[in-house]
């Protein structure tokens, strides 16, 4: 039977290779076809024999949104006699963002007319929140921190510290555009992420959890005694602290099969959790509102965080949580150590070790990593700098300085990259130019079907972090569309010819070779592959090289023109030069050198 | 074994001949539609409310318990909003599914009862969510069951596109598939946003020097490196030039069929439609519909604010003119030939939480929609709504495997048995008679097969 099958195919096969040879053509555009394999683990490895930049470049590939040629200028000023003593440099000044001299970005978006970057919570509840007529004017505090996140990204000296920024608005994810947190996301960016960035975690879990747009987003402000809601409760333990990782499921808290330990704070606490610990939580955390103008409290309309511990409010009886017992009467205390358990819990502390390792060093990262990063993380649950500590850790260790090509960049990272590594003029601001369709938006766009827009990721999860979701064909072909498209578009409206390129990609080409014979395809093309990329990889740098070219050698001085030169002797190396070498450094951006890190 | 369609798009080989590859079946006169099935996965992500959606009607017993526990949320019977009886009022569909109410009672549309993953049993969207798309309890493996359906699909060795996965991130049951398309739409899924100049044959312009070669062209260069990246971006590349050759912004849908332009949703069903119509060997294809998490403020078809209603009319009206799109006659008959199968991770808790929502349950429907569905009418088992009948005294619970319902279709639908192989742990099947098609019995893989290609 297996047999006859397997010739049946083979002869099927040989018949169909036969008919193509005849044809005399070979079908690529087929997804199945003979000789290609059905089925590829996702697991993420990098090439063996994959052309490796140095280490500054790989480093800063991975720390900041995208090596950037001053990046590196400035790393290599750093005091210290070897890359390692510069890198630990580098790392430590970052750690303190306050000290890095950020007036270049700060400039720019005080350039960009934001009026909502300053507003203080009750000044976004009452001006954004209360409106309900102007959807713009109620969504404008999103759109700004739209905005100003990536201006910051591609023009802040204070990389890491964006990046991280990044990194932890993902774990505690809100849509941005939800309607309620959509007007209050100034607040929770401002004053609630940034701020625990490099502080404390329990800290930012806190102030996550009495935020305004956490509120609305997981309905913890609509939970009471009388009508408990256990959205929040459960993504707090599932996705903010001990992870899917320890959940145990519907099963009894008191099985004994289930394991118990003691956790950061000296004290045991069970090391798995189940649905009851969820509703036991959601008990815990009744009362925990805001003023919202509720009917009982009219008067009490501010949007800010407020604890209500009347009997119809919060669950003054004995609760139950990791079998830790929560005394009956103890009002918001009862929140309070809560917050302690998860913080000071092994299961966190292994999670998130896990977490923060994914992001720099690999999707599945060396298990004694993690274990000595969840170690730290525990052991400084109370300090106030633990999240600087454990940053720092990660950043330094070899298994970070070792690894490269592991991650895809995401399309965020990606955009941010390529403006980054081609000094390009990008600030985006809402205004707008009559009916033109704002470059801003284009790119917006373009990264929302690329699949990452910020602040757009609907689940309380947060953007994947694994190569198998930016790897798909629908992510990555629309993230070199809008790739290809940044070589092209102008600013502030980029079908408008009159308005300078978002990258002056021939005014830095001029620039880097003010003579003219020495605008080679060589020498330009290197030029590029060094700004973008930190190093000349092949296949790359040859294969740009022979497009930009065209039949000139590549020594061969260009004619940076922009002229048809068809005919019936084409003569394609004066043909749309200046066109060709804008699509050139898109083919550069477009490499899987730049895509990688 | 051999297949006639895919065979003649082999001898056709190159992108000038894929062009033709639609009409082969005009010019060889058949009076068939497709020579093979497609089905399609509807995910409704954030766990659907099945007892809204389909909820006990005037002669269901279980109606005094459904509306004890649900004194907001209750679809009613009569007045503003009333529910659309069906099989003899035992059930009502939601008010604003007139589609899915004309389909159930015009016989293609089934609702399977008390469906879900028998174990583990989990409250997370995000582990309820891997686990089905893996096939897998504990989510090991990295490999989606539906890429394990098409790797042991038994295939012609050349298939243009056997399976679509809508949306710009591939969906959990089709990871590890290299024969997928990932694609949002069809219209963007291009790379032509280059320099005009450049811009040009074969890629995108045709008015070009001779011997011109665009960026598109070029671009493959910089990809032939091994490496698990590189392969992803020629498997992209791949996607693209299969993708471009076909017209997607000049479709026409047939029969007065309507694609709402504001839902996504609707457009890629008719992205599929048109992929489906053009005979691109579409085996499989994966679509999400989210905002399912209703626990706050779910609304009621009876009131003014109906957020659930807004969903349920999103997919029933997306599914209506998708089934019109299909359901020509003779030759145009695709709808006999494509099954739908709805699911989502899990019900919803049977009582109303009191922010006017529903928390996370247990047991759902799930839904099977097709010309070759027995529909109109219920499968499976309900147990019931009282306390002693629901899970843990609080959630619907499931009496019929999700895996059942998939591995009916898979085999009756594809003709594929490997079934246990795509639910490696999964016994026991017996088909519910959801769809027609002949029964084979279920099967691990036969590897050796398998790799006969390699």
């Amino acid at each position: 039977m297996v047999s006859a099958f397997a010739s049946q195919v083979l002869s099927r096969r040989q018949l169909i290779q036969s008919l193509a040879a005849a044809i005399g053509v070979v079908d690529p555009a087929a997804m199945r076809r003979p000789g290609k394999a059905a089925v590829q683990a996702p697991a993420y490895a990098a090439s063996p024999n994959l052309a490796t930049p140095p280490g500054p470049v790989r480093w800063l590939q991975k720390a900041t949104f995208g090596y950037c040629y001053s990046e590196f200028a400035a790393f290599a000023a750093l005091p210290g006699g070897t890359d390692d003593a510069r890198w630990t440099n580098w790392v430590t000044a970052q750690l303190n963002p306050a000290a890095i001299n950020d007036s270049a970005c700060d400039a720019r978006i005080a350039a960009g007319g934001f009026t909502t970057l300053g507003k203080t919570l009750p000044q976004l509840w009452s001006q954004h929140h209360a409106e309900v007529n102007n959807y713009n004017l109620r969504m404008q505090p999103i759109a700004e921190i739209e905005c100003a996140t990536t201006i910051r990204a591609t023009y802040s000296k204070r990389q890491l510290f964006e990046v991280m920024t990044d990194f932890w608005h993902d774990h505690f994810s809100t849509y941005g555009w939800d309607y309620d947190g959509g007007p209050m996301f100034v607040h929770y960016d401002r004053d609630v992420i940034r701020p625990n960035v490099f502080g404390n975690f329990r800290t930012m879990l806190e102030s996550v959890a009495k935020s305004t747009t956490m509120m609305y987003y997981l309905d913890l402000y609509a939970s009471t005694v009388a009508g408990p809601n256990e959205n929040y409760a459960r993504e707090l333990i599932e996705l903010h602290t001990l992870g899917a990782e320890n959940y145990a499921g519907v099963m009894d808290p008191t099985d004994p099969s289930l394991p118990a330990g003691v956790i950061g704070d000296g004290l045991t606490a069970r090391l798995k959790y189940v649905d009851e610990d969820v509703y036991e939580a959601t008990r815990v955390l009744t009362g925990w509102t805001i003023k919202n103008g509720h009917w009982q409290f009219p008067a009490d309309n501010d949007g800010t965080f407020v604890f209500r511990d009347s009997a119809d409010w919060h669950d003054r009886f004995t609760k139950y949580v990791l079998n830790r017992r929560f005394a009956p009467d103890q009002g918001q205390q009862d929140g309070f150590k809560l917050f302690d358990l998860l913080a000071a819990h092994p299961g966190t502390a292994n999670f998130i070790a896990r977490k923060l390792c994914r992001r720099f060093i690999g999707d599945d990262p060396p298990a004694g990593l993690v274990a000595s990063i969840a170690q730290l993380f525990q052991n400084t649950w109370q300090a106030p700098d633990q999240l600087r500590q454990v940053t720092q850790a990660i950043l330094l260790s070899s298994e970070f300085k070792n690894a490269w090509g592991t991650k895809i960049k995401r399309p965020f990272n990606a955009l941010i990259g390529a403006l980054r590594g081609t000094f390009a003029e990008f600030t985006p601001t809402l205004a707008t130019y009559g009916t033109d369709y704002p470059t801003k938006d284009e790119i917006n766009s373009r990264l929302q079907q690329a699949g990452q827009r910020k602040f757009y990721w609907p689940a309380p999860n947060g953007y994947p972090d694994r190569a198998a979701a930016w790897a798909s064909s629908g992510s990555l072909a629309m993230t070199w569309k809008l790739l290809v498209r940044l070589t092209e578009i102008r600013r502030e409206v980029g079908y408008d010819g009159a308005r300078p390129y978002v990258i002056d990609i021939l005014g830095f080409t001029s620039a880097a070779f003010p003579a003219a014979a020495d605008r080679t395809a060589a020498n330009i093309v290197g030029y590029w592959c060094d700004v973008i990329l930190g190093f000349r990889p092949e296949p790359v740098y040859t294969k740009a090289v022979d497009f930009l070219r065209q039949n000139a050698a590549p020594t061969e001085a260009l004619n940076l023109n922009e002229a048809w030169a068809g005919g019936a002797t084409p003569n394609l190396k004066n043909h749309y030069t200046q066109s060709r070498l804008r699509s050139t450094v898109a083919l550069i951006l477009c490499s899987p050198d730049a895509l990688r890190r | 074994m051999f297949d006639r369609r895919d065979f003649l798009k082999t001898c056709g080989a190159g992108s000038g001949a894929l062009a033709l590859a639609g009409t082969s079946k005009l010019a060889f006169g058949a009076a068939q539609a497709n020579s093979y099935d497609t089905l399609v996965v509807v995910f409704l992500r954030g766990g659907m409310d099945g007892l809204s959606l389909f909820s006990p009607g005037g002669s269901n017993a279980n109606r005094g318990a459904y509306e004890t526990a649900r004194p907001i949320l209750k679809v009613p019977l009569s007045g503003a909003g009333a529910g659309l009886a069906v099989s003899g009022d035992q059930w009502r569909l939601h008010p604003r599914a007139a589609q899915l109410r004309d389909l159930y009672v015009g016989g293609k549309l089934a609702v399977v009862l008390g469906a879900g993953m028998p174990a583990p049993v989990t409250r997370s969207h995000f582990d309820a969510q891997v686990n089905m798309e893996v096939g897998l309890a504990g989510q090991g493996g990295g490999i989606g069951w539906l890429t394990r359906v098409l790797d042991s699909a038994n295939l012609p060795g050349t298939v243009q596109i056997p399976a679509v996965s809508a949306g710009s991130i591939t969906s959990t049951s089709l990871l590890g598939s290299t024969e997928t398309i990932t694609l949002a739409s069809g219209t963007d899924f291009r790379i032509d946003s280059g320099s005009w100049a450049w811009n040009v044959e074969p890629d995108f312009r045709t008015t070009a020097p001779v011997g011109a070669r665009g960026l598109f062209s070029v671009l493959p260069e910089l990809w032939t490196p091994s490496g698990d990246f590189e392969a992803a971006g020629r498997q992209t590349l791949d996607a693209l030039n299969v993708i471009k050759p076909i017209d997607f912004p000049g479709y026409v849908p047939a029969n007065g069929a309507v694609y709402d332009a504001g839902s996504s949703f609707a457009q890629q069903l008719k992205m599929l439609a048109q992929l489906i119509k053009r005979d691109v060997g579409l085996r499989i294809a994966t679509i999400d519909l989210g905002g399912w998490d209703t626990h706050d403020g779910q609304g009621n078809p009876a009131n003014a604010y109906d957020y659930f209603g807004s969903k349920v009319e999103e997919l029933s009206k997306g599914l209506g003119a998708f089934y019109a799109d299909l359901n020509g006659s003779g030759a145009a008959n695709y709808a006999s030939t494509t099954s739908v199968v709805v699911m989502s991770e899990f019900g919803r808790r049977v009582r109303e939480n009191d922010d006017g929502g529903t928390d996370h349950g247990y047991g759902n429907i799930m839904l099977a929609l097709g010309g070759s569905v027995n529909g109109g009418q219920t499968f499976g088992t309900f147990a019931g709504l009282s306390t002693a009948q629901l899970f843990e005294g609080a959630d619907v619970m499931v009496t019929t495997d999700y895996r059942r319902v998939m591995s009916e279709a898979v085999i009756r639908r594809l003709r594929n048995p490997s079934i246990y192989y795509a639910f490696p742990g999964y016994s026991g099947y017996t088909p519910l008679g959801i769809f027609q098609g002949t029964d084979l019995p279920p099967t691990g893989n036969d590897r050796i097969f398998a790799n006969g290609f390699q």
